[in-house]
């Protein structure tokens, strides 16, 4: 069994989150964000989805310790709205408020073909968002892997690190694709 | 996977272990509570009180069916009701937030209530996971205070039982089509009732209103699912706006409120789609409310917005 927890951030989806895993049959955990990183390793994870936050946070605020994730994980991480935000903003991208924000249903489009997150994800296909805020630059070490209409950083990942951003919820149940996405991370993490 | 008969077994065992004296457990007929009774009565027998308020705010004959359900499931109940004093506490009340506050910390003064006549130490309640991450709380914004979560008094003295404090609605309605009980699909109903479906003051001449409503509202949508005209939405139900609009009725002027028709699609709640009503079965509510609600109701709206951006719920 793999073994994947789900760092707290305040979202109202961290808990969905956590249920997908354990859907999945994932050994998992939701723990918050003030626990430090020698503590997950001793409880030998093997993934770590950081996930959304309370209002804004994602913005300009430090997410506990997940700057300490961010630098000392050799594992993959997956962050998730804020998570995501706050993982483009630790690597040097930007973030800003959305000029037009997501809420709801939205068509996501992926950019290349063979991600290994978005396996047997369509190109075009209906995932669900809350967001005011977005990624508007990109770090220098990620590439962008999906787009929407109105947000052009949908997700993001590491040239060289398993770290993924999304700015949409694969975890809720009106994500078309959500269920695929999570198999796919847990794929990763089981390498 | 969630394990439905590996979480029966293993929570009437914690619930035995755990409550020592009486419990009582806040019932209000619907899935969860039904679900956390079954559960603490399988645990504990009549060591069990039942408590159902009317608070005023159920829906048409609500509280004789929860009455007749509880005969049926051979609980030991009591009957509380408090519709005058809720509609007292609700009196010039128009926040949403204060009207979920006021009516939780009403519930819970009733149980302790009957739990000082009764000896009771425990109380339990069919809290489940959306109730809890939706009051907030911590990191989490609150989105709305759940009767049984964010309006709870501090001052408390009863001892909290959550059995079902982890799960979502599909699992709760798995474990009560385990456990065979009729319940399973009947569609959620929050704990404030319709004091949350009247924007603005709940008083009880609106609360007639909205009660009327909802009982067309599901009568209808019910029939249409059976017809095979339409999928039974997750919840449909009316909410009363009262602002007033201009109409016409047999060459008289009118000046009434509007009622919103709200139906959504959801499987856990934590996000929802709007329900495609037919627009032949819209046209039968329609007509149905107005004809029914004559002078006081003479427009009727469709509410076409999905979780996000908003929620099931209005207030």
């Amino acid at each position: 069994m793999v073994r994947i927890y789900v760092i707290d951030n305040g979202g109202q989806w961290t808990h969905r989150e956590w249920r997908t895993l354990r859907d999945l049959d994932v050994e998992t955990n939701i723990v918050p964000n003030t626990t430090l990183f020698k503590e997950l390793q001793k409880e030998k994870i093997q993934g770590l989805v950081l996930s959304g936050g309370a209002p804004r946070i994602g913005l300009n605020s430090n997410l506990g310790n997940c700057a300490e994730y961010l630098d000392k994980a050799d594992i993959p991480l997956l962050g998730i709205c804020a998570g995501h935000q706050f993982m483009a903003r630790h690597f040097g991208g930007i973030v800003k408020p959305s000029k037009i924000p997501e809420f709801g249903q939205v068509e996501l489009m992926l950019c290349h073909d063979d991600e290994p997150l978005f396996k047997g994800v369509l190109k075009k296909s209906i995932v669900w968002e809350s967001h005011n805020d977005e990624v508007t630059v990109l770090p220098k070490d990620f590439v962008k892997i999906a787009e929407s209409e109105n947000c052009k950083i949908q997700a993001i990942r590491h040239k060289k690190k398993q770290f993924y951003g999304l700015q949409f919820h694969p975890e809720v149940e009106h994500t078309q694709f959500g269920e695929q996405i999570f198999k796919n991370f847990i794929q990763l993490c089981e390498k | 996977m969630f394990n439905t008969e590996k979480f029966i077994e293993k929570t009437i065992s914690s619930l035995q272990k755990d409550i020592m004296g009486k419990a009582l457990i806040a019932f209000s007929g619907g899935v969860d509570s039904t679900v956390c009774a079954a559960l603490v009565n399988k645990a504990i027998g009549n060591r069990l009180i039942a408590v159902h308020v009317n608070t005023g705010y159920m829906r048409k004959n609500e509280s004789e069916q929860v009455t007749q359900m509880m005969e049926d499931l051979s609980f030991n109940y009591r009957l509380v009701d408090a519709s005058k004093e809720y509609y007292l506490a609700l009196k010039g009340v128009e926040d949403p937030e204060k009207k979920r506050k006021i009516i939780g910390e009403k519930f819970i003064r009733i149980f302790e209530k009957v739990a000082r006549a009764e000896k009771v130490e425990y109380l339990i309640q069919g809290t489940i996971a959306p109730d809890w991450i939706e009051s907030g709380g911590g990191l989490r914004d609150t989105i709305k205070s759940h009767h049984n979560v964010g309006g709870l008094p501090k001052d408390m003295k009863l001892k909290l039982v959550e059995p079902l404090h982890e799960l979502y609605k599909d699992e709760v309605r798995k474990v009560a089509r385990s456990l065979k009980l009729k319940v399973s699909e009947r569609q959620p109903f929050p704990g404030p009732g319709l004091a949350i479906r009247i924007i603005g003051e709940a008083t009880p001449e609106r609360t007639e209103l909205v009660r009327e409503a909802c009982d067309i509202v599901e009568k209808e949508i019910e029939r249409a699912s059976k017809q095979g005209l339409m999928e039974l939405p997750w919840q449909y139900f009316a909410v009363l706006i009262p602002i007033k609009t201009v109409g016409v009725h047999g060459d008289k002027r009118a000046y009434g409120n509007t009622i919103a028709i709200r139906a959504v699609q959801s499987v856990d709640a934590m996000t929802c789609h709007y329900s495609t009503i037919p627009h032949n079965i819209l046209d039968a509510i329609s007509t149905k409310i107005t004809n029914t609600l004559k002078d006081k109701v003479n427009r009727i709206v469709y509410d076409v917005t999905n979780k996000p951006p908003g929620t099931v719920e209005w207030e």
